[in-house]
């Protein structure tokens, strides 16, 4: 029967192409969304490297044309310090985890260069501050003021990108990438430690190599602004911003101060994020339902305009189940090919390495693809064949 | 074993002489519709004895090929029974009936019923193909033989919209014959044709009766093809009347 069934699609190829690209269609769009899907959902499945429950971010800036002298900041640091309920405080730059704003670039170790890595400046409290992991040597302590190069702390994904595995990391020097070998010496970094990766992207972004410079600044005249980081303890909320904000209004009159929990940016993030997912994720769901109509009239129609060989197969010995079962048979082979197609097709990004996602997100992306496409068209097939399978034979052969 | 002439209606002494093939007993085939109820067939008792060649006549739309379908299987009466070699075919399950059709009997129609995306060949390997049990290398050898017996071994891997009606026709006798049957329905099957080629159809029918001892049943509008058969059963209005 499946040989015959294989000749009579041969047959009436042109006829079946149509639907054969259908389920082409929904197999690839199929892939697509799950692609995405099981990227996000492997992204959101790994550990954020770091902890961002009760950590806020101050956003101190000073009034037009003010300075931000040193001693000052220091004594609004320590001030906000000393604040019953705060547990740690941090000096650093403005990209903080969620926010919609980067700093990155490429480094360089011998001949290994990065991809692109996110660059942060942070003080000798930031490690404890964010809760960021240490797997080798330290965080930036008071003694790195005597080292004449900038220390540095790097993610794993960085050390495996620049460093050969098991080959030692701390004290090894990187260079931004776009720099010259003439100029070496004048913008080095020594590793003195490596964090756990981070992914402070979002929920659903994956791990971003980052690496931490030890902040100095011995004069921080020039800055119209400062980010800092505070660990309070659990619990703490609108009155203790509130502490924190006249404190340091305590200290200067010339600063404002705007104090976010990061868990606020981390969901302002994630609508950003969601938003074109969701509606990615309703423009897939109308494709594929509206590829399942067009399916389900294909074959509705396929079977009405094929009364009269029903009739006689029935004729010829076929029961009604059996018709029913050609009809489904026929669609499951009509899918078989059209998903081997689309197997074909798709396995050419874990091959080719296309976008760069892991061969197994691919993999399991295929697979939803190919359950999916045959649980469609198997539904699809569903009703018109039951419709085949009850055809009056006498009625159906009267007809012509 | 019962004999055709226990039954009321008149019937051919040829009938009475052979085993009894295919017994029908106060068939009634009434159509309901929305508006109107359409009786086709009103009481119809017959029998058919093996070896038989009769065919069927009366005007259009008295009831000829809602008989025809209701003796191939293919519906069911209203009322009344059908006996296929001594058994009520009401005692048969859809499966059973599916199986009676496909090793007993052999259909012909009017219009063919090729299917058009199958080749000459695959089109008379079909009732083969419901029979459990067969090879493909069987399926062939006994589809080719049944091409042979029909003229038409040249002709094999042609489709059906590359022959002529008469090589259609013959092609679907060849699909009747391919299972072996023991009874062949045919409705009108040079209704299509022209009288040449319906002479042609009409040769082979009877040399299929003569040679092979086919039971044939035809439906037929032609009194000249009428007159060769042993027997010539008439209807009118859903009523045999002769
Ligand atoms: N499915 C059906 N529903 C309703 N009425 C039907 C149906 N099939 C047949 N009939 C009616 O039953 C009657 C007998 O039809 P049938 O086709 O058996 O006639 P026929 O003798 O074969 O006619 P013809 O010589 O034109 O082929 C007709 O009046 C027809 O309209
Ligand atoms: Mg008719």
């Amino acid at each position: 029967m499946l040989r015959h069934i294989f000749r009579l699609i041969w047959n009436r190829k042109r006829a079946n192409l149509l639907l054969l690209s259908e389920i082409l269609f929904s197999f690839i769009v199929l892939f697509g969304v799950g692609t995405l899907l099981f990227t996000f959902g492997q992204n959101y499945l790994l550990p954020r490297g770091f902890a961002h429950q009760n950590v806020w971010r101050l956003n101190i800036s000073a009034a037009q044309g003010e300075k931000m002298p040193r001693p000052v900041l220091d004594d609004v640091l320590r001030q906000v310090r000393a604040l019953p309920g705060v547990l740690d405080i941090s000096l650093g730059s403005p990209n903080t985890p969620f926010r919609f704003l980067t700093m990155n670039s490429e480094f360089r170790h011998g001949n290994r260069k990065s991809d692109i890595t996110d660059r942060y400046d942070a003080d000798d409290r930031y490690l404890t501050t964010l809760g960021l992991t240490l797997r080798e040597g330290r965080w930036f302590q008071a003694r790195d003021d005597a080292n004449p190069r900038r220390p540095a702390v790097i993610t794993q994904n960085l050390r495996e990108a620049l460093f050969a595995p098991g080959e030692p990391v701390l004290g090894q020097l990187i260079q931004p990438a776009d720099q010259g070998f003439q100029a070496t010496g004048q913008e080095e970094y020594q590793v003195v430690g490596v964090v756990e990766n981070v992914r402070p992207g979002s929920d659903f972004s994956g791990p971003q190599s980052g690496m931490w410079l030890r902040l100095v600044p011995y004069d921080t005249t020039h800055w119209e602004g400062a980010a800092v980081l505070v660990k309070v303890a659990p619990g703490q909320g609108p009155a203790l911003q509130q502490r924190i904000v006249r404190t340091i209004a305590g200290v200067t009159r010339q600063w404002s101060t705007e104090v976010r929990t990061l868990e606020a940016d981390r969901l302002d993030k994630l609508r950003v994020t969601l938003a074109p997912l969701a509606a990615l994720a309703v423009v897939g769901i109308f494709l594929i339902v509206n590829v399942a109509l067009g399916l389900f009239g294909v074959l509705w129609y396929n079977i009405s305009q094929r009364r009269a060989e029903i009739g006689l197969r029935r004729a010829m010995g076929a029961t009604g189940r059996g018709i029913g079962h050609q009809f489904l048979l026929e669609t499951m082979v009509l899918t078989t090919l059209a998903v081997a197609a689309g197997l074909l097709l798709t396995v050419q990004f874990p091959l080719l390495g296309a976008f760069g996602g892991p061969p197994r997100v691919y993999g399991m992306a295929m697979l939803l693809a190919t359950g999916v496409v045959f649980l469609i068209t198997a539904v699809c097939a569903w009703q018109p064949s039951r419709l085949a399978a009850r055809i009056q034979p006498a009625a159906a052969l009267r007809e012509e | 074993m019962n004999l055709a002439a226990a039954q009321p209606s008149a019937l051919a002494p040829a009938a009475a002489a052979a085993p009894v093939m295919l017994r029908l007993t106060d068939i009634e085939k009434v159509y309901q519709t929305k508006t109107i109820e359409t009786v086709a067939l009103n009481r119809v008792n017959l029998t058919i004895g093996q070896g038989e060649f009769v065919s069927i006549m009366g005007p259009s739309g008295c009831g000829k090929s809602t008989l025809l379908s209701i003796i191939g299987l293919l519906d069911e009466p209203t009322s009344g029974t059908v006996e296929i070699e001594g058994r009520p075919v009401t005692s048969y399950s859809d499966k059973e009936l599916a199986r009676l059709r496909n090793e007993k009997i052999g259909f012909v129609f009017q219009s063919y019923h090729l299917i058009n995306d199958l080749s000459v060949l695959d089109n008379v390997e079909l009732p083969l193909l419901y029979r459990a049990g067969v090879s493909g290398k069987e399926r062939r050898r006994l589809a080719l033989a049944a091409l042979d017996k029909v003229g038409l071994s040249a002709r094999t891997g042609h489709f059906p919209s590359q022959l002529s009606g008469g090589q259609r026709q013959r092609v679907a006798i060849a699909r009747a014959l391919a299972g072996g049957p023991e009874l062949i329905l045919a409705d009108e099957p040079t209704g299509n044709l022209d009288s040449v080629m319906g002479e042609e159809i009409m040769d082979l029918l009877l040399t299929l009766n003569r040679a092979e001892g086919v039971t044939i049943i035809m439906v037929t509008h032609d009194e000249h093809q009428a007159l060769k058969t042993e027997r010539v059963i008439r209807f009118f209005d859903g009523s045999q009347v002769q």
